[in-house]
């Protein structure tokens, strides 16, 4: 059975690129959101294996997604999509439960190897 | 990758985000306090530049990226949405806009942002990443705090990211997350925060109770990748950050300092300079005894902390320099020329704060020539030159100071021109006939002094090469031109590395000391009879094969004292490949001179290019060597 995937990304470019790269390696990409609050509605919704969250994202950022993702269900596999210079976001949304992270431009066997480790 | 959807998909929504940004700029121009634009604003950049990124559109990416942070920093309040700011932004959405377009077919390679970018780092610092420029993390993983363990269960661990990897700070926080799903962590070294600083090398140490085997432990903390090394128990607390693998070769040892910061030691150094001329001075009096061992220890010290100093402020010019091309091509297109600006030696490093004096300067003589040098394109046709003109700067070092040559291959100066109107308004007298490289160069260096016969907006009005020329000899540097009709024109800059500190020779004529910089003196020989000579009734030195014109010190500065001895000593001076000999009455030695800085006063001395306190606290004019060859 493939994990189910939910793709959080303000842009369809990246939503779209992502969605490519998990497609393409047997993953099931069953939801998108394009701001944090429908980031937590999807989530809660859809109950996905994995997230792919991106940290800039207007309603809600995607460190207050992550947040409240992961206190409604401290199991929540988020991967933070961030770009350079965010080190400092992503480490508070590693403290706020985000299990990994790639840092665009990724390239998507980096994004691959992080969902491998991120699902275990 | 399905290069070509993505392209496609890239632009479509880019210009949606530009069309965004020009929606908020309206807006904040409005209400520059608006929140709302400039978050607004932030979002649609970081989008494009992460989407630019992705497509590997370099240039794009980098122009987005410093919009960004500047618009971080207006988010942060640390930067005002003032009406000049509004308009920067303007202009790089402006530009964005144009470069979406040529990157998305194919010519990101083609873009040249360097002109809105210059301008946006005057706001935001040049290299500034986005994140804050805190204090950097420790250069190696720093031991485990030294607390007496709990009971048995408690372990030192140390852990290094594999060095080069991006954002070790986040890759550290997964790791220690892993471990407190573990057991219980305390002491983490550095503390957590630092682990959001760009200068974090992901070297860290923490305590942690568990009953877990240390291979699990191990495990648990190699599971979140790009880990390099793990060292637990003793073994952590006793051996160096290496202990695991080679993260000794770390990706940066390098740390970020704040300008001024650099300017105040450079100033303190000065000082330093100074005082220990005193002290050396004064311990010359006590030879053999410990003063005298002591003063010459912090001679050396004083010397090696000057040399680091300096070091540490030296920049290369490209820095500065990488600005011209653009700007020369912006004006040969504007008065529709066709020039091309070659820069070669850009990775010749000055000290920084000479570097920002040089750049005006320069360009200034680059717009010269592209206004008055380089011929429209028929022109240069019909005089069997090539259509674009060619524009050059040369940069290289020579002793203790650079030199920066600035060709053009325009019309040249035509110097009959110049000595009529310099006969007219009376720069030089009726009887100068010719005007040599040297008598240009005075000419032109008159304030004030141009031959153009009408103001244009480019080079200005009355603002001539005058104000180079003065620029550059305050700077302690010297300038020279060479020019021919038809075949263009030549400048060449000579500069010190330093503005603050250089080597002088101190010589005295009469009661009086002057100060002669090192990085133009080639010798010092003795004058006498036996070298003296007479040629074309000028008084001249024999130096080996060679006759070399005098200058006595005296005549110079108007001194005239005791009888003119027939033995005196002599500083050969060299300026370029001029040459020329300075009789003095005595040399007293070397000594390192700080530059004080004052305004000079109207009416100074062409021979003099500055001022300085000598060792024992007396001050001293600074000949211009390149006034006196």
């Amino acid at each position: 059975m493939s994990h189910t995937v939910l793709v959080c990304d303000d842009a369809i470019f990246m939503r779209t690129m992502i969605s490519d790269i998990l497609t393409s390696a047997g993953f099931e990409v069953i939801g998108e959101a394009e701001t944090g609050v429908q980031a937590v509605e999807k989530y809660q919704q859809l109950k996905p294996d994995l997230v792919t969250m991106d940290i800039v994202m207007p309603d809600m950022g995607g460190i207050d997604a992550v947040r409240e993702i992961c206190q409604g269900d401290p199991e929540a596999k988020v991967l933070m999509c961030s770009a350079m210079g965010q080190q400092a976001l992503v480490v508070e949304a590693i403290q706020a439960g985000a299990k990994d992270f790639v840092v665009k431009p990724f390239q998507p066997s980096r994004v691959l190897e992080a969902v491998q480790r991120v699902l275990g | 990758m399905d290069h070509g959807r993505y392209a496609a998909l890239f632009l479509s929504e880019s210009r949606e985000h530009i069309g965004a940004c020009n929606q908020h700029l309206g807006l904040l121009e409005r209400d520059p306090g608006s929140q709302e634009a400039v978050h607004a604003l932030f979002r649609a950049m970081h989008t494009i530049k992460g989407m630019a990124a992705m497509m590997g559109y370099a240039h794009v990416t980098e122009l987005a990226h410093r919009s960004e942070n500047l618009l971080d920093l207006v988010r942060a309040g640390t930067v005002t949405a003032d009406v000049a700011l509004i308009r920067l932004l303007t202009e790089a959405v402006d530009e964005l806009d144009r470069g979406i377009e040529e990157a998305a077919t194919g010519h990101d390679q083609a873009l040249d942002f360097s002109y809105v970018l210059e301008r946006l780092d005057t706001l935001v610092g040049p290299e500034s990443t986005g994140a804050s420029p805190q204090a950097p993390g420790p250069a190696s993983a720093p031991e485990p705090a030294p607390r007496r363990p709990r009971g048995d269960r408690s372990r030192p661990v140390r852990v290094t990211v594999r060095p080069g990897v991006m954002m070790p700070g986040a890759r550290a926080a997964l790791a220690l997350n892993q471990a407190s799903g573990l057991g219980e962590v305390t002491d983490v070294t550095p503390g957590a925060q630092e682990f959001q600083q760009e200068g974090f090398d992901g070297a860290f140490s923490f305590w942690i109770e568990t009953d877990r085997a240390d291979e699990v432990l191990e495990e648990a903390i190699r599971s979140v990748g790009d880990i390099d090394s793990v060292t637990i128990g003793d073994a952590a607390r006793s051996q160096g950050p290496a202990a695991g693998g080679d993260a000794v070769q770390r990706a940066h040892n390098t740390i970020r300092v704040d300008l001024r910061r650099l300017d105040a030691l450079m100033s303190h150094v000065g000082e330093l300079v100074v005082a220990r001329n005193r002290l050396v001075e004064l311990a010359a009096g006590y030879a053999g005894t410990e003063l005298e061992e002591v003063s010459g220890r912090i001679n050396r010290l004083v010397n090696e902390v000057q040399a680091e100093v300096i070091a540490t402020r030296m920049t290369p010019v490209w820095q500065v320099f990488d600005r011209f091309p653009r700007a020369v091509r912006d004006l040969a297109r504007e008065l529709g020329k066709q020039v091309s600006l070659t820069i070669e030696g850009g990775d010749i490093e000055v000290d920084r704060s000479l570097l920002d004096e040089i750049g005006d300067p320069i360009l200034h003589l680059l717009r010269n020539a592209v206004d008055h040098g380089i011929e429209p394109g028929a022109d240069r046709l019909q005089a069997g030159k090539p259509e674009e003109g060619r524009l050059v700067i040369r940069c290289s070092r020579e002793r203790d100071s650079i030199v920066v040559i600035v060709e053009d291959d325009g019309r040249g100066i035509d110097r009959d021109v110049v000595l009529a109107k310099a006969r007219e308004t009376g720069v030089v007298d009726d009887e100068v006939e010719e005007l040599t490289d040297a008598l240009l160069l005075q000419v032109l260096g008159r304030s004030g002094f141009s031959t153009a016969t009408k103001v244009t907006s480019v080079s200005g009005r009355g603002v001539g090469i005058d104000v180079v020329l003065t620029k550059i000899r305050a700077l302690g540097g010297s300038a020279e031109i060479q020019s021919q009709v038809g075949r263009g024109t030549t400048f060449i800059l000579r500069l010190p590395l330093t503005l603050v500190i250089f080597r002088a020779l101190l010589a005295r004529v009469c009661d009086e000391r002057y100060v002669v910089p090192m990085a133009f003196v080639a010798e010092t020989v003795e004058y006498n009879k036996a070298t003296r000579a007479e040629v074309h009734g000028r008084d001249s030195l024999v130096l080996r094969d060679e006759v070399l014109a005098t200058t006595d010190l005296r005549d110079i500065v108007g001194l005239d004292g005791a009888d003119r001895s027939m033995r005196r000593p002599c500083v050969i001076l060299e300026v370029g490949n001029r040459r020329s000999a300075l009789l003095v009455d005595a040399l007293i030695g070397q000594q390192e001179v700080v530059v004080e800085q004052f305004d000079p006063p109207s009416g100074m001395p062409r021979w003099v290019s500055g001022a300085t306190i000598l060792a024992d606290g007396t001050p001293a004019l600074i000949l211009d060597a390149a006034a006196l060859v």
